[in-house]
């Protein structure tokens, strides 16, 4: 009787034999992906996969032309002058930091002419030579160590987007 | 459990199933307050709110172009970024965004000269350090290696590189993308931003009963068995099925470099003009692999480990895959106390 109790149901016994099967099929796809034959095909497919998008594409943007209309490359050229514009932005801006940075350790007494072994102000390499010389100016005010800054964050510079 | 008692609960296990499948898009990932510190085009730069800095050295966080970073703070009790706060570190995060075709003319170098750069750069402003710790995961440890190796003296003192990349030589990936069979240059050209599901297709396909039965098996076969799997399964399917677009150009180049051409470990990869030499790392390293990591195989890792002149290097090789080593639910209890040890013992003036 005992063994009885201890013997797997039909349910149980199934869903080994599924396991099992399911364990042996995962095993055969992925000596089959890992085929030359399969790269190959993978490969095709993709080339397929991209020359149909952009057929489509392009035929969807030409019929918008037509139309005297904005297709996506006239909002892709859009959006790349804006993100050429912010790269001009945001080295601007850590130059002006950089010069602040210098003006910051003037005030503090260092000589403005940095020493042998800092660069010049320039790009982004001066405000790590600033602070290296003690003169930390964070653009905005540092956060205690202790946390307090949950209540009041450093802003950010430009909005997020 | 009985026949009788399997069929009777398969209608209700069914329904269970099914709403953990449909409502998996509602599920709460990333959860943890942050705030903005700094943006750059799609770039976020994150600091998360915290009530308890001990560690001076801050830690910036960095991920792969593919897939979003929300990895790191999956779910409340379940977070990489929850575990490191309450451990007293300073945590950044440096979020790629969702690239579009605009992005498209962004490269390696993009993102490892301007972007994760000026993300450091404003890191150390931020916490107001000349220190900082980078923790990368996937190609996001790449980029940091490529990083370190090209900015040795830009302050940052400990490098954390999570199942990285960086001989690729002997993966499936080199198999399937490293041939002649496989034109980068027209896929790059015909998208710009090469669709986030068709990467995520060809990783699942690399597994493909795992990823498409096993799982669905397994989450049905709970239901049945009455586990309580809701949240642990629908955070991480979200975050898998949340793909933002690899953008074009430096999805050519990763290809082509990594895949084709294997530069990174042969000191062939130049960005701006610059040579990437990995010899030229110096911080402190610590390298994890994961044993049964299939996309990463610590094959094409542990290279790294003799091309380095670190004089403290770590290399932990553990059992899991390649998020689960770091995003399942034994990580919290294993690799996260060993990673935060490490880091500890290296993140004080």
């Amino acid at each position: 009787m005992a063994a009885d109790r201890d013997a797997p149901s039909p349910a149980e016994q199934v869903g080994r034999l599924y396991e099992q099967a399911e364990s042996e099929a995962a095993k055969a796809t992925e000596r089959l992906v890992g085929s030359g034959g399969f790269a190959s095909l993978l490969g095709q497919l993709a080339e397929n996969t991209a020359a149909l998008t952009k057929l489509s594409g392009d035929g969807l943007d030409l019929m918008l032309r037509n139309l005297r209309l904005a297709g996506r490359r006239d909002i892709i050229r859009l959006s790349r002058q804006l993100a050429r514009t912010e790269d001009k932005l945001e080295r601007v801006l850590q130059e002006v930091e950089a010069v602040r940075d210098r003006l910051d350790r003037e005030a503090d007494g260092h000589p403005l002419v940095p020493s042998a072994g800092e660069r010049p102000a320039s790009g982004v390499r001066s405000a790590p030579a600033a602070r290296r010389a003690g003169t930390r100016s964070p653009r905005r005010t540092a956060a205690p160590d202790n946390g307090a800054s949950s209540a009041s964050p450093p802003l950010p510079r430009k909005s997020s987007r | 459990m009985s026949t009788a008692q399997t069929l009777a609960r398969l209608p209700r296990a069914t329904v269970e199933f099914a709403n953990l499948i449909l409502t998996t898009p509602d599920a709460t990932i990333g959860a943890t307050p942050r705030d903005v510190v700094w943006t750059h085009r799609q770039t976020t730069l994150y600091r998360y709110r915290s009530t308890r800095r001990e560690h001076p050295i801050p830690l910036l966080l960095v991920f792969a172009l593919i897939n979003r970073p929300e990895v790191f703070d999956l779910r409340p009790g379940n977070s990489f970024v929850e575990y490191l706060l309450g451990e007293g570190y300073d945590v950044y995060l440096v979020d790629w965004g969702v690239p579009d075709e605009a992005d498209s003319d962004m490269g390696l170098a993009a993102f490892v000269c301007d972007e994760l750069h000026w993300a450091i750069r404003e890191t150390l402003r931020s916490a107001g350090r000349d220190e900082v710790s980078l923790v990368g995961w996937c190609i996001g440890g790449t980029l940091c290696a490529m990083y370190c190796a090209l900015y040795p003296d830009s302050g940052v003192r400990n490098a954390v590189l999570l199942t990285t990349p960086i001989d690729p030589s002997s993966s499936l990936y080199t198999r399937w993308v490293g041939s002649d069979d496989f034109d980068v240059d027209l896929i790059a050209d015909s998208y710009e931003s090469i669709p986030g599901s068709g990467v995520d297709w060809a990783n699942k396909l690399m597994k493909p009963v795992t990823n498409y039965v096993t799982t669905y098996r397994r989450l049905l076969q709970g239901a049945l068995d009455g586990k309580d799997q809701r949240i642990a399964y629908q955070s991480m399917a979200k975050w898998v099925a949340d793909n933002p677009p690899f953008p074009g150009r430096a999805y050519r180049e990763w290809i082509t470099w990594m895949y084709k051409e294997n530069r990174l470990v042969s000191g062939r990869l130049s960005l701006r003009g610059r040579r990437v030499d990995l010899g030229k790392i110096e911080q402190n390293l610590l390298v994890v692999t994961a044993g049964a990591d299939h996309i990463a195989p610590p094959d094409g890792t542990v290279p790294l480990l003799s091309l380095v002149a670190s004089q403290d290097v770590t290399h932990l090789d553990r059992p899991g895959g390649h998020i689960g080593l770091m995003a399942g639910s034994k990580a919290k209890h294993e690799i996260w106390p060993e990673l935060a040890r490490w880091l500890g013992e290296r993140s004080d003036l």
